[in-house]
């Protein structure tokens, strides 16, 4: 069953083959740039006005060849920093993608910790009290 | 009128809360019974000042009292009957009186639940705190949210009626109502928690006691999420569900704290473990409640629902402080006898799962609670401008949705204490085999994309678990001779139905969003377009009048069959047109069409186009996971006494009901 399974997922995740077209390639990065008007909407996927702009623009721009990286540095230097919907890796916004997997980290770690203390624990000491709540609870 | 009669309400509620919890306090001191009894009647004099208030509030807003602030701000006229009725929390005065009936109506029940044992002091100590949050709440409405503030200066004619958004659709007369069942509903059980505390009776009575009111309160808050999902679809027409939006994190966070403990309880309940653990998601669940309260009401995060610039978030923030400082207190004060007398016998065991569950719910509910607030954070550390959206919280959240996935397929498997692998081989081998050949045929019918094939696989997984342990279930019922729905009902089995919707929004949302298609056509009338397989005809446009805005519809043709009309509404005092996408919903894909842009001089108009595959599924999962909640709140087989499974275990003499009078814990 693994084997099938795995077998399965590396088909599947292959994808379609060939370099993505011109729509991914604006779909893929006008998903991460903000609408400037809307609150919490993507470029991708608002009617505004301005979200259009954005995707002529990036359209413009990668009919020109201009790669994802390049079309991102120029809407950040237009509109700043927070046109990005994820915050880059780097000064204060390393926080928010390292924080969790610190979190999550210490979280498993904790964990293997205490299940690992509590099987080395040996059973507990029966005391004579406890032997002899029994002996009642059996008899009656 | 409305107005002396709101204040009068508002200020009977206030005092009423505070009068109770007076009365409580000193009957607690003096032991006298008759006081805590009368402490107890108070909560029907703050239920009284709520449905007053509420019935004055909703004169006005029919009479159309314009002399009320709240009134002149947010009705009109023109405005339908219905949403008149909505009016009162479609913003942020009105929301808190909503807020406080609801809680008001909570109150009163408890206090009918437990008449019996109302001198019990774990009853009084809970029924203090939940008069406390009321006080709070009424005294917002005193002062700062005052809903029964009148205008300065002349009183208007007519208003501007609610916010466009907030009248556009019925569901704004179930969502809000529905959502503040949930959060309010948490107050019980935090109550009781604190009273936990308070009084040292820490052993898992109360958590019985207040068993069903977290089930209900999860159940509603559930719903409340589901449907404020699918309002944002009908009405935002932006073609999505779920935005990551401040406000929707905001209820979904405590959702996710609820969500932890309804599943650690358990371990509690059978095993004594946990304790710290449980009271810490308790007071989480409640104080994130009042903390998204703060976020969304206050204005500091930008949101549509952040209706106005109000001056209730430092009293607001005030509460989330108090209420964290004092939980803190407690838990603190009472650490020594909250350890646990159980332990972990074996990572792979029932118990394991729930713990591993817990830290994938915790660190999720981190992860959407750093995503919120890390804008403001990142500005207050060096005052970088930054957005947190949805491309970030869909990478950092998707691992721990499948690990959720696969543990709801594994978890309901795994025996307590310690499993056999010989065991685990025998329950899990056909559930994995029915993950396994989904995504096999998945890959076969074209499907690609690790991660959806991922989610349809263990979705498939651990739904076939559920179906596995109904089955059972369903089996032991005819074997003891009782009708077989019986053995759909209970806490396990309604858990299994709720995992069953669960499984199928999960892969609802993993469809639609990998697999979505969307376009924006410029037609003019007659002209046609495909999308994704469907193809779509603008016929035309008609403008309607309607007393309270002006429709622009356009007539579309889907798939050659019946025609929808997505429309523009222009709203006499909203300056910005307000759009609303017509659906034509389908149990493969929904059709979304949004009217973009109305026909220019030569009749072209622009027609936004969304293909989404398995929409129908994610109000279908939200029902199942309604039903479950209702299945597992419905008396199962009884059990009691509970039987702690192998250890020990210390005072459990408060799960019975007490005799009136006794009961001072261990």
């Amino acid at each position: 069953m693994g084997l099938v399974l795995v077998t399965a997922l590396a088909i599947g995740s292959q994808g379609r083959s060939g370099p993505p077209t011109e729509d991914q390639r604006v779909r893929r990065i006008t998903s991460v740039i903000r609408c400037p008007t809307c609150s919490g909407l993507s470029a991708d996927q608002s009617d505004a006005p301005a979200a259009m702009s954005i995707r002529d623009e990036v359209r413009r721009r990668v009919q020109e060849g201009e790669t994802d990286g390049q079309i991102k540095g120029y809407l950040v230097g237009r509109f700043g920093g927070d046109i990005l919907l994820q915050p880059e890796a780097e000064g204060v916004g390393v926080l928010v993608w390292a924080l969790p997997l610190l979190g999550v980290g210490g979280a498993v770690a904790g964990l293997a910790l205490v299940l690992r203390r509590s099987r080395v624990r040996p059973g507990r000491q029966v005391s004579d009290a406890d032997r002899a709540l029994v002996e009642k609870a059996l008899r009656s | 009128m409305s107005a002396v009669l709101g204040t009068a309400a508002v200020t009977l509620g206030l005092v009423a809360a505070i009068l109770g919890m007076a009365t409580l306090a000193l009957g607690l001191r003096r032991g006298n019974p008759a006081m805590l009894r009368a402490g107890q009647r108070y909560t029907w004099l703050v239920l009284a000042g709520a449905v007053l208030a509420t019935a004055a509030m909703q004169f006005a807003l029919h009479s159309h009292n314009f002399s009320l602030k709240y009134v002149a701000d947010n009705g009109s006229r023109s405005t339908p009957v219905l949403y008149t009725v909505t009016t009162m929390w479609s913003a942020l005065e009105g929301s808190i009186l909503l807020w406080a009936l609801v809680l008001a109506g909570y109150l009163a029940v408890m206090a009918r639940h437990f008449r019996d044992r109302a001198t019990d002091p774990i009853v009084a100590w809970a029924t203090i705190f939940a008069l406390a949050v009321a006080a709070f709440f009424f005294g917002l409405m005193a002062g700062p949210a005052n809903p029964f503030r009148l205008v300065a200066g002349a009183i208007p004619l007519d208003g501007p009626g609610p916010n466009p958004l907030l009248q556009n659709h019925p569901l704004v007369a179930f969502h809000p109502p529905m959502l503040y069942l949930g959060y309010v509903g948490f107050t019980i059980p935090f109550a009781f928690g604190l009273a936990a505390l308070v009084t040292g009776r820490l052993g898992e009575g109360w958590l019985v006691e207040t068993r069903r009111w977290t089930l209900f309160a999860w159940g509603f808050l559930t719903i409340g999420i589901v449907l404020g999902a699918w309002w944002s679809y009908e009405v935002l027409g932006w073609g999505g569900y779920w935005a990551w939006d401040p406000v929707e994190n905001a209820s979904f966070l405590p959702w996710l704290t609820a969500t932890a403990y309804v599943h650690s309880v358990m371990v509690q309940e059978r095993r004594a473990m946990l304790r710290v653990w449980n009271l810490s998601l308790l007071v989480a669940t409640f104080s994130l409640t009042i903390l998204g309260t703060f976020l969304t009401r206050s204005g500091v995060l930008d949101s549509v629902h952040a209706f106005t610039e109000s001056p209730i978030g430092p009293a607001i923030l005030g509460f989330f402080a108090l209420v964290v400082t004092v939980s803190i207190a407690l838990v603190g004060c009472r650490g020594d006898t909250l350890r646990s007398p159980g332990s972990i016998d074996a990572p792979v065991s029932r118990e394991g799962a729930f713990l591993a569950n817990n830290v994938a719910f915790a660190a999720f509910a981190f992860v959407v609670l750093l995503g919120t607030v890390f804008p403001l954070l990142a500005e207050a550390i060096n005052g970088d401008q930054l957005s947190v959206g949805a491309p970030y919280f869909n990478r950092m959240t998707a691992p721990i949705g499948f690990t959720l996935l696969f543990l709801m397929a594994v978890a309901p498997a795994l025996p307590w204490r310690k499993a056999a692998t010989e065991t685990l081989h025998r329950r899990l081998l056909w559930p994995a085999w029915a993950g396994t050949l989904t995504v096999v045929i998945c890959v076969a019918s074209g499907l690609r994309g690790l991660s959806p094939l991922l989610a349809f696989g263990l979705g498939a997984f651990a739904g076939a678990a559920a179906l596995r342990q109904l089955g059972l279930s369903v089996r032991g019922a005819r074997r003891a001779a009782q009708p077989l729905w019986r053995g759909l009902f209970g806490r396990a089995n309604g858990g299994m139905v709720v995992h069953i919707g669960v499984v199928v929004v999960a892969v609802a949302f993993a469809a639609s969003s990998a697999y979505s298609h969307r376009a924006q056509f410029r037609l003019g009338p007659g002209e046609s377009s495909t999308l994704a397989g469907h193809s779509v005809t603008y016929l035309g446009t008609t403008t309607v009048e309607h007393p309270n805005k002006t429709t622009t519809q356009a007539r579309i043709r889907v798939d050659g069959g019946k025609v929808y009309e997505p429309s523009l509404h222009q709203f006499p005092f909203g300056s910005q047109a307000i759009g609303s996408p017509s659906v034509k919903t389908g149990a493969r894909a929904d059709v979304y069409l949004t009217l973009v842009v109305p026909p220019d001089a030569a009749g072209v108009a622009v027609i936004g186009v969304n293909v989404q595959p398995l929409i129908a599924w994610l109000w279908t999962g939200g029902t199942i996971m309604g039903f479950g909640t209702f299945l597992a709140a419905w008396p199962g087989r009884r059990r009691r006494p509970q039987a702690p499974e192998g250890e020990p275990v210390v005072s459990r003499d408060e799960v019975a009901p007490q005799p009136a009078g006794v009961g001072v814990g261990s």
